[in-house]
């Protein structure tokens, strides 16, 4: 017997079983809830984003500002482009890093950014970067001084940016700079943690679960000196949250 | 880690007379467990939530063979690794031989108290590997040379002047102390340089999902991220019992087990990790690992009656709940796993002769019980592992009583079991033990109830009986109804 078929032998039979027993159905988990059901809550979660999209910005800009993220709500591009740069200004940036985000793209944010010094870059790496590559983009992810990205989703319950790291967009771009700036759009925004992993699950079960996800309720803290609160231990000290209106 | 459960009256003689320690544990009271109350009422189905999250632990735990064989299957489809290891020492050589087979140099450590079990940081450095803990209050420990205070905040009992000392060799004895922020800055430096030449980390799992393979990482500071972006190599150690079913069951053990545990909404950060980083993405890990130990949690499942402890999602609240604990601090337990819940698991994972002391260290008030986010009864299991050592039934072994211990009890029942005998003991004990009073207290008592006045007075029994208290108030009640 191999070390696994061993291990959980060794369960069955403490659990007073001699084979292992493939449970029945258990209303406890939802693991007995099939695709369809799956899909049709994630169906669900997608149109009650849309349809109450204007009472979930407002749920979510209260408790963003609860979770610690600097709220702004802008209204247009032209108005987010101009804000964003102010930010970056103000924390003396020399190297800014965006996510290729769509939102992104409707932002002119090259102009604002380079109007006082400092130089955009967008991280995204071929398929086929060689682990120089790899090396040289973690070095500049950690040199920057500011990260900006979209927001895959944001959740109104506990005022989450939810994001998916992919092509385009790096784990670290919200981590290592010290400054993390995310550009949210109305329908971007779920009601609660419950809708996120509806979603999550439907993505699993129809074969496009993503290779990891990153839930992010305001800056990076510890109370691990005599209980006090501070901001920015391992991750960023500031994070702020522009919220762009309906176009 | 050696277990050192039968130091505990030992060390909490020691912690009850430290004033630096005893107001850092008033913090764990007021910020934890005050915290947790505030983020209870605030949540309008908390108790809904509760049953839930314990029906989600009862159904797996009840299943886990069959949950921990589809989490393998998930794991290695997704192209990550399964190691089942029996006990803590399999699990650590595995894990260095992973070490040495990559010729790694630096590890970062995400806070995980099976990681601690393990003792794998300090087996990692002996093997000459570099190995940093980067949870702060983790960093703070290791750098102070000792074991976790609490679950969630390991360095709970370090002072601003401790941690100074601990992160800068220039702080001398009466310079000025640095503030929070000054000393969490420096740290952030430090760790900023090991996170950048890392390349391996070991994290904990704060739930390992079976349908997905997936793993949920709860934090504030941000490590845990780190740890999942960096390094080459990620490698998630797990106890068995870690296990939900579905995706869709993580938002009510999310929401149940940060509330509990800092009384937040949500923490800073949720990570979820489903493998290694796909080949399109701009970072993360080539290689995922995933431990899963047993170290003798099979013995916690075999037993019907202690079962349920596999439900524990490590949130300590019941530490904060408990009154014990807020006095006599977290290495009094003497193992990975302080408070009500180290005082059910550690005795049972490490050996319950050793550690009969930690199932005494209650007042049996429940506090714990009424805490606990996924309702686990300990102060039923805490007396059936007293039970356990006075009589000695389950395994002659565990019997910590003495022949004389036994006796007196057995005379204790036999009195208590009948009116007249009581009564007449109880005359007769008062008679006896009269003379040794002092006031209506008796500071020493003579064998066999000395080891009694050791810690506390034994009053003088009092010369009328409840029963005929109640009777001489009876017959005035008759006569005031007439």
């Amino acid at each position: 017997m191999t070390d696994r078929a061993k291990f959980i032998a060794g369960i069955t039979s403490d659990l007073g079983r001699t084979e292992m027993l493939v449970p029945s159905a258990d209303l406890a988990t939802a693991i007995f809830e099939d695709a369809e059901v799956a899909r049709t809550r994630a169906t669900h979660a997608v149109s009650d984003a849309s349809s109450r999209s204007s009472d979930l910005v407002e749920h979510m800009a209260e408790s963003a500002i609860t979770s610690g993220w600097k709220v702004h709500r802008v209204a247009n591009p032209e108005d987010a482009a101009e804000l964003i740069g102010e930010i970056c200004r103000q924390k003396e940036a020399k190297t800014v890093l965006r996510s290729t985000h769509d939102v992104l793209s409707t932002i002119p944010l090259e102009a604002a950014i380079t109007s006082f010094g400092a130089t955009l870059g967008v991280t995204a790496l071929g398929d086929d970067a060689s682990s120089t590559d790899r090396d040289k983009a973690r070095e500049s992810l950690f040199g920057a001084e500011v990260g900006i990205t979209g927001v895959d989703f944001a959740i109104a319950e506990t005022g989450t940016v939810v994001l998916h790291p992919r092509k385009g967009l790096s784990r670290l771009l919200s981590l290592a700079p010290p400054t993390h700036v995310a550009v949210m759009r109305p329908g971007d925004v779920l009601d609660s943690l419950d809708e996120l992993f509806a979603m999550e699950r439907d993505d699993f079960l129809s074969g496009e679960l993503a290779g990891s996800m990153n839930l992010i309720s305001g800056p990076s803290k510890t109370a691990d000196i005599e209980g006090t609160i501070v901001t920015g231990i391992h991750g960023p000290l500031e994070v702020h949250l522009v919220i762009l209106a309906n176009s | 880690m050696k277990p050192q459960t039968t130091h505990f009256r030992f060390k909490a003689s020691q912690t009850l007379v430290n004033d630096q320690i005893q107001q850092s544990l008033e913090h764990v009271y007021t910020g934890f467990h005050e915290g947790r109350l505030t983020a209870a009422a605030n949540t309008d189905n908390w108790e809904e939530l509760r049953t839930k999250g314990k029906a989600i632990k009862d159904h797996t735990i009840a299943h886990l063979d069959h949950y921990l064989d589809l989490l393998a299957d998930s794991v290695e489809k997704n192209g990550g690794h399964v190691f089942f290891a029996d006990d803590a020492e399999e699990a650590r050589q595995h894990i260095l031989g992973l070490a040495k087979a990559n010729d790694v140099k630096t590890v970062i450590k995400s806070k995980s108290m099976v990681s601690e079990e393990m003792a794998l940081a300090d087996a990692l450095i002996d093997a000459g590997i570099e190995a940093v803990e980067t949870d702060l209050g983790e960093y703070i420990i290791q750098l102070a040379g000792e074991t976790p205070y609490h679950l969630i905040a390991p360095a709970v009992h370090k002072s601003r002047k401790d941690v100074a000392a601990l992160l800068s060799d220039d702080f001398k004895d009466g310079d000025p102390v640095p503030d929070a922020v000054q000393l969490t800055r420096m740290a952030r430096s430090k760790l900023r340089a090991v996170f950048e030449r890392a390349d391996m980390s070991v994290t904990g799992v704060n739930f390992a999902v079976a349908e997905s393979g997936s793993i949920a990482l709860v934090t504030n500071e941000g490590n845990g991220r780190m740890s999942t972006s960096v390094p080459r190599i990620h490698v998630a150690v797990m106890g068995m019992e870690k296990i939900v079913p579905s995706i869709q069951d993580l938002s009510t053990m999310l929401r149940i087990l940060i509330r509990s545990a800092t009384g937040q909404r949500i923490s800073t950060y949720v990570t979820m990790v489903n493998g290694p980083r796909k080949p399109d993405e701009e970072d993360g890990p080539e290689e995922f690992h995933r431990v899963i130990m047993n170290n003798g949690r099979d013995r916690l499942r075999a037993e019907t009656r202690m079962r349920e402890s596999l439900n524990c999602i490590r949130c300590g609240a019941c530490l904060n709940a408990c009154p014990v604990y807020r006095k006599v601090g977290g290495h009094a337990y003497g193992w990975v796993y302080p408070g009500p819940i180290g005082s059910i698991v550690s005795p049972v994972l490490t050996g319950l002769k050793d550690a009969s002391n930690l199932p005494n260290a209650s007042s049996l008030c429940g506090a714990c019980h009424s805490a606990c986010p996924v309702k686990i009864n300990i102060p039923r299991m805490l007396l059936e592992l007293r039970w356990r050592t006075a009589e000695g039934k389950v395994d002659a072994r565990e019997r910590t009583s003495s022949i004389k211990e036994r006796a007196v009890w057995k005379a204790w029942r036999f009195g208590m079991m009948g009116r007249r005998r009581f009564d007449l003991g109880a005359r007769v004990a008062r008679i006896m033990i009269r003379p040794l009073s002092r006031g209506g207290w008796i500071k020493k008592a003579p064998p066999p109830i000395s080891g009694w006045t050791v810690t506390r007075d034994f009053p003088l029994i009092s010369p009328k009986s409840l029963k005929s208290l109640l009777s001489v108030r009876t017959k005035h009640t008759k006569r005031d109804l007439d």
